[in-house]
């Protein structure tokens, strides 16, 4: 029996995880706890570690695309994108003019998608059941819109090299002007669900604040970044794919906390669906693959010399680090996960708060294990 | 500080700067005065003889990317761990995965596998051909075993 008196100033250790409901996935944290009050968080990762950057190296180029797929998950489309990126440079395969705009428009459509399942889990993680599926019933049709295309909901292994699996038809571009129609309405229904939730608005507001050079100092990106006031966006800073070519704007705030990541994410999703617009009507005619790499030729693709890219992926900044040696397989590839470095911000992010904070925070940070892990 | 670099333009058109590893610590401080605020990746690439350190930097006021390279011998560089936080991470990954021993780092040990894996997988003489095993002894803890029965 422990007396009452001696739990007071007494330190317990406990952990959070890898099971937990409201860590999205197999994040362990180890907790260091003075009553309700957590002192410290170690976070323990790589329960779900497959060491996608060794397999990528035992294949060839283009077969390292669906170990992408499978990396951040519920976003594939802009893990190929980013990794094309490197790919091409590398390869010295230029993707033709109508590839870069359904490339565009894809990896748009797979960040509405990713930014509404975090939108859902993030109402789970605060206890509103409500907002999940009015998400869902909007990423489902996206999912659609996936299958439809590329005959696959999540893993959607579209594009390849220089160029993708199947071109646009009319039909295609219906259904995505369709689901444009309906989906601003629908978000500003789901947005006022969360804004207009006065237990919402205290659980946030003012919680999890980061500091700006904080944020720079963990390396943290993409909208966490953006929302303890820094406008950096790889979409605008370098611009690849046709991010050059459609207006759209940076969200940023200076609320620096919870809500703020909230905010910014929800307008992220409103800035997506203009540039599909937009990249629908510039859509060009033209070919869907450079001959150059097209089926037969594809495992011999040769590359030598050692390339990056960054890529805005929903979660930050996604970057490939790929060698070539010369031969068919690449030397080594190296990925800059975003949700690692948001993740690392954590202890610093939740001292001394309460553990009921604690998952209202790591919430918003977004984390998917595939990518965290590889 | 005097030190020596090599500069030079990679072929996507970044700038790269190659430095010896006694030097790159001073290197990466003037670097950070010079407004390269944030430590974005470091990844180690294995060419047998020696192992290459890629460290890229960003300014976050011009939004650039600048590459430093170093290369080392013994798997031994120092941490930069002092200069920016995100390196912890970065560097636990890098030893855990090649090998590369961070002199200076606080809390140097696995992040992805458990304590007690035998090799550094990224390596290009890992043995991919043995299976290692991980179970959780009585304590709670990993534990690694080239035994299939001690395993599943």
């Amino acid at each position: 029996m422990v007396e009452q008196g001696n739990l007071k100033n007494r330190l317990i250790e406990l952990n959070m995880g890898p099971q937990h409901p409201s860590t999205h996935g197999v994040l362990r944290l180890k907790l260091t706890l003075d009553g309700e009050t957590v002192k410290k968080v170690e976070p323990i990762i790589g329960y779900l570690h497959r060491n996608a950057e060794k397999i990528c190296e035992l294949d060839f180029y283009c077969d390292a695309l669906i170990y992408f797929d499978r990396m951040d998950y519920v976003a594939a489309m802009n893990m190929e994108a980013g990794y094309l990126e490197a790919a091409e440079k590398l390869l010295g395969i230029e993707p033709p003019e109508r590839v870069v705009w359904i490339r565009t428009i894809m990896a748009e459509l797979s960040r509405i998608a990713s930014h509404l399942v975090w939108a859902g889990a993030y109402g789970l993680d605060l206890g509103m059941l409500t907002p999940f599926f009015y998400v869902f019933e909007q990423r489902e049709k996206i999912l659609d819109l996936f299958t439809e295309i590329s005959g696959s909901r999540q893993e959607t292994n579209y594009m390849s090299i220089g160029g993708v699996y199947q071109d646009f038809n009319d039909k295609i571009v219906y259904l995505i002007r369709e689901f444009l129609d309906q989906f601003p309405k629908k978000l500003e229904e789901v947005f006022n669900l969360f804004v207009k939730n006065d237990i919402f608005i205290s659980r946030t507001k003012g919680i999890g604040i980061l500091e700006p050079d904080v944020a720079l100092q963990y390396g943290v990106t993409g909208p966490m970044l953006r929302a303890s006031g820094v406008p950096y966006d790889v979409r605008k800073a370098q611009p690849y794919l046709a991010y050059d070519r459609v207006n759209f704007e940076v969200p940023i705030s200076k609320r620096k906390d919870n809500y703020a990541r909230v905010l910014v994410r929800f307008e992220e999703m409103r800035q997506s669906a203009k540039i599909i617009k937009q990249a629908l009507d510039k859509l060009p005619d033209g070919p869907y693959f450079n001959p150059k790499a097209k089926k037969s030729l594809m495992v011999r693709l040769r590359g030598e010399g050692d390339f990056y890219a960054r890529t805005e992926s929903p979660k930050g900044e996604f970057g490939v680090y790929l060698v070539g040696d010369g031969t068919v397989k690449p030397y080594r590839v190296h990925v800059r996960s975003p949700a690692f470095k948001n993740l690392s911000v954590l202890p610093a992010l939740a001292k001394d708060v309460l553990i009921a904070d604690l998952v209202a925070i790591s919430g918003t940070l977004d984390l998917v294990f595939g990518e965290v892990d590889r | 500080m005097v030190y020596e670099v090599k500069e030079e333009q990679s072929k996507d058109g970044r700038k790269v700067m190659r430095i010896d590893r006694e030097h790159l610590l001073d290197l990466v401080k003037d670097l950070k005065a010079d407004g390269y605020d944030s430590l974005s990746l470091i990844s180690c690439v294995d060419f047998r003889d020696r192992i290459e350190v890629v460290y890229h930097l960003f300014n976050s006021k011009n939004e650039d990317i600048l590459v430093v390279k170093t290369e080392t011998r013994d798997s031994k560089v120092p941490s930069l761990t002092s200069l920016y936080e995100s390196a912890n991470w970065d560097e636990r990954e890098q030893y855990d995965m090649m090998g590369v021993e961070f002199t200076g780092h606080p809390n140097l040990k696995r992040i992805l596998l458990p304590e007690g894996w035998v090799g550094y997988p990224l390596r290009k003489d890992y043995d991919l051909s043995k299976t290692q095993y991980v179970n959780m002894d009585d304590e709670g803890e990993d534990r690694v075993s080239f035994d299939p029965g001690d395993g599943w």
